[in-house]
């Protein structure tokens, strides 16, 4: 569903990302890790388009997202792709049930009382349709996250990225964030995750593939990767997060 | 001193003066002229304002570069020259002669957008980057993010800055006297013109005036900007900064 | 440009950017260093001078300062004895009244500028120049009120932008500065458009030149590293 081919990527002389080829089917959920600056973020920023590149393509469902592109088509390719932020990025102005409400209403056209209906679903499904009437800054951390979620999925997209969505998470709410996600690729989501959360990895993802410097070093189960990385630097990276 | 039983005088005896001006037996003025002009002027600016802002920050020099022009230009030219180039203008581009009130409010609208344009640009900026890529990555198109996302947070943080520049506009309007627009100066100076011996009286008069009308208005704006603040820090997100609420910077 | 041509308008003219500018210069030296006490008498202990500059102050950014010039010339001058009055009238009375009223009146504008910047002063500076041994004097002048002027810059330049252009307002006293000057020209040339230019010009040109100047004395006092 997302492919990445011959991806190159530049901030002025520094290169972001170099020569990045690599696949997400269809259902399938990919963990992207690796030390930070390898690029991750960037990539996953490149799939709807926050990040522009300067060579190769990005394809999401067949469909080039960094062809020149008619902005009303752009839009429309960015609500089929659901983004989770690192720092959740909630309207402030609006309470979680309008967070949730506003983009299907505004940006597809539903009904009120559908988009409504459809909201409320998904805050239940995220275990926070108590607080349908807060607004983000009564909400904990962890509660915002799971309300961005909620968000995202009200669009009804295909197929799910998040950004590192626990790292502005204190601790102790890693947890309740982590069981939506999971929840969500048990019910088939596609998913691609740039995540330090290994444990997750392990557990939930169909692929793990290993970033440093921009490439796409290593790819495979993860079964296969955490027990023998074959790449030098994902075998550095690995025994790094096992003496903390 | 006898100057305050004097003042008491003058005011007991003008106080309609200053309030309407000489309507009904003429146009409106005094500080219902002043206020209306005022609040005319900042209402009409603000829209405008608005537009102005979002030309900025768009991508298209032919919509940035006009609005950064008007802005410099403003900002560089006294506003006394402005009011006579519109008392010139004006009449040329609409064929027929202007009164003075008109002149004044056309000119008011048209600074005090640039002023705004100003104060909302710098709202829209102090927003953090996440909200526009959160908007974006929804599927909103720009200006659908503008109005349904940044606007709304942006001109709610500006408030006490908005209202900081409605207090210069009733300053401003002072400058209308040059033009003879029928205000509370006007009506000031015809006072004085009448009694001719007691001009510390009159003048003191129309300072305390503008005084305590402007005064209370910088309490309330004060007190809303503390309401607003207070808000902002329940917020979990430390991302954005106070933007400054500075005195505006056109100081008439 | 046929107005510049005329030897009697283009002296008008050139008269009223000398006046702009005696103004401009004569109000500002009064308001910088007006300022300056009103800053070092907030600071005095006791609740009257503080009050005092705070009601200074209020008046100043509250009243328009064109009702602020008409106090001045014509209320506070008829209070007057005769012979200052006389004396004023033979002086270019009206000049001085601007100076003054202009003058008094950005003082209290900058006199904020100034406090806004030392209150920036992180609080730490304070405590580490005590903790070093220096006096409150020592610590001011060599810690602090460097910082706070450098903080002040940006505002202070603004409120210098905006007094050049107040010197305007000395025109409805009769102050023969330049947009006095270009009305006068207007009437008697009959060509408004020309001589309206003229004075555009030469105000921006003369803005341009304050905030860049500004901007300049900025970028070399910044403190390396410095937000």
């Amino acid at each position: 569903m997302i492919k990445f081919i011959a991806v190159h990527k530049f901030f002025g002389a520094l290169a972001a990302l170099t020569d990045v080829n690599a696949e997400v089917k269809k259902g399938e959920v990919v963990v992207v890790c690796g030390p930070s600056g390898s690029g991750k973020s960037t990539l996953i920023r490149t799939v709807n388009r926050l990040e522009e590149i300067q060579s190769g393509s990005v394809l999401f469902e067949g469909k080039d997202v960094h062809a020149k592109l008619r902005g009303s088509a752009l839009n429309h390719l960015r609500s089929r792709i659901g983004f989770v932020f690192q720092s959740f990025n909630l309207f402030p102005h609006l309470s979680a049930l309008d967070n949730v409400m506003l983009s299907p209403m505004k940006v597809n056209g539903v009904k009120r009382s559908d988009a409504r209906e459809t909201a409320l679903r998904l805050l239940d499904r995220v275990g926070l349709s108590a607080k349908a009437q807060n607004y983000p800054a009564q909400l904990s951390g962890g509660q915002q996250q799971r309300v961005a979620i909620a968000r995202a999925l009200a669009m009804e997209p295909p197929a799910m990225l998040f950004d590192e969505p626990t790292s502005a998470l204190d601790p102790e709410m890693v947890g309740e964030v982590l069981s939506v996600m999971r929840r969500l690729a048990r019910d088939g989501m596609t998913m691609m995750c740039v995540t330090h959360e290994m444990n997750f990895a392990r557990d939930v993802a169909d692929r793990v593939w290993f970033m440093d410097a921009g490439r796409v070093l290593e790819t495979g189960a993860p079964g296969d990767f955490f027990r023998s990385p074959q790449h030098p630097r994902a075998q550095r990276f690995l025994s790094d997060l096992h003496t903390r | 001193m006898s100057l305050l039983p004097s003042m008491i005088d003058i005011v007991r005896d003008n106080w309609l003066l200053l309030l309407v001006g000489q309507y009904p037996n003429g146009p409106l003025g005094g500080i219902a002229a002043t206020l209306i002009l005022s609040v005319l002027g900042i209402a009409l600016a603000f829209p405008l304002s608005v537009a102005m802002a979002l030309a900025s920050l768009s991508p298209w020099r032919a919509l940035r570069w006009p609005v950064m022009a008007m802005v410099y230009i403003t900002r560089g030219v006294p506003l006394l020259l402005i009011i006579l180039w519109v008392y010139f203008v004006l009449p040329l581009l609409i064929g027929h002669s202007v009164p003075a009130f008109a002149t004044m409010l056309v000119t008011l609208v048209g600074y005090e957008a640039a002023f705004l344009s100003e104060i909302v640009r710098a709202g829209i900026l102090a927003l953090p980057q996440g909200q526009m890529d959160a908007a974006r990555a929804l599927g909103h198109s720009h200006l659908g993010a503008m109005r349904y996302v940044i606007l709304p947070q942006a001109l709610f943080n500006m408030i006490p800055s908005i209202l900081s520049q409605f207090v210069s506009t009733i300053k401003e309007t002072t400058l209308g006297y040059i033009i003879n627009v029928p205000e509370l100066t006007f009506a000031a100076g015809q006072i004085n013109n009448r009694l001719l011996t007691k001009p510390f009286e009159v003048y003191f008069i129309l300072a305390i005036s503008y005084f305590i009308v402007c005064w209370s208005l910088t309490q309330a704006i004060n007190m809303i900007e503390r309401r607003i603040a207070a808000r902002r820090t329940a917020s979990v997100a430390a991302e954005s900064a106070m933007p400054a609420t500075a005195a505006s910077a056109s100081g008439a | 440009m046929a107005v510049l041509l005329n030897p009697e308008f283009s002296r008008m003219l050139v008269h009223g950017v000398k006046m702009t500018f005696i103004i401009f210069i004569g109000s500002w030296l009064l308001a910088m260093s007006l300022g300056m006490i009103l800053l070092a008498v907030r600071m005095l202990p006791g609740r009257i001078a503080s009050g005092f500059v705070a009601i200074y102050v209020s008046y100043h950014r509250n009243v328009p300062t064109l009702v602020q010039l008409m106090l001045w010339y014509f209320g506070i001058s008829s209070l007057l004895p005769g012979s200052v009055q006389m004396w004023l009238g033979d002086h270019n009375g009206e000049a001085v009244f601007a100076v003054v009223a202009l003058g008094l009146c950005q003082a209290a504008y900058f006199s904020e500028d100034q406090r806004s910047g030392l209150r920036a002063v992180p609080r730490g500076q304070w405590e580490a120049a005590r903790a070093l041994g220096h006096s409150y004097v020592g610590a001011m002048t060599y810690i602090l009120l460097p910082q706070a002027v450098r903080n002040a810059m940006p505002a202070l330049v603004n409120h210098t932008v905006s007094l050049f252009k107040n010197s305007s307002l000395a025109m409805a006293i009769g102050v023969a500065e330049l947009t006095h000057a270009v009305k006068e020209v207007e009437n008697q040339s009959f060509r408004p458009f020309e001589t309206y230019l003229i004075a555009t010009i030469v105000y921006l040109v003369c803005s341009l030149l304050l905030m860049w100047l500004g901007h300049y004395l900025e970028q070399r006092s910044r403190m390396a590293g410095a937000v």
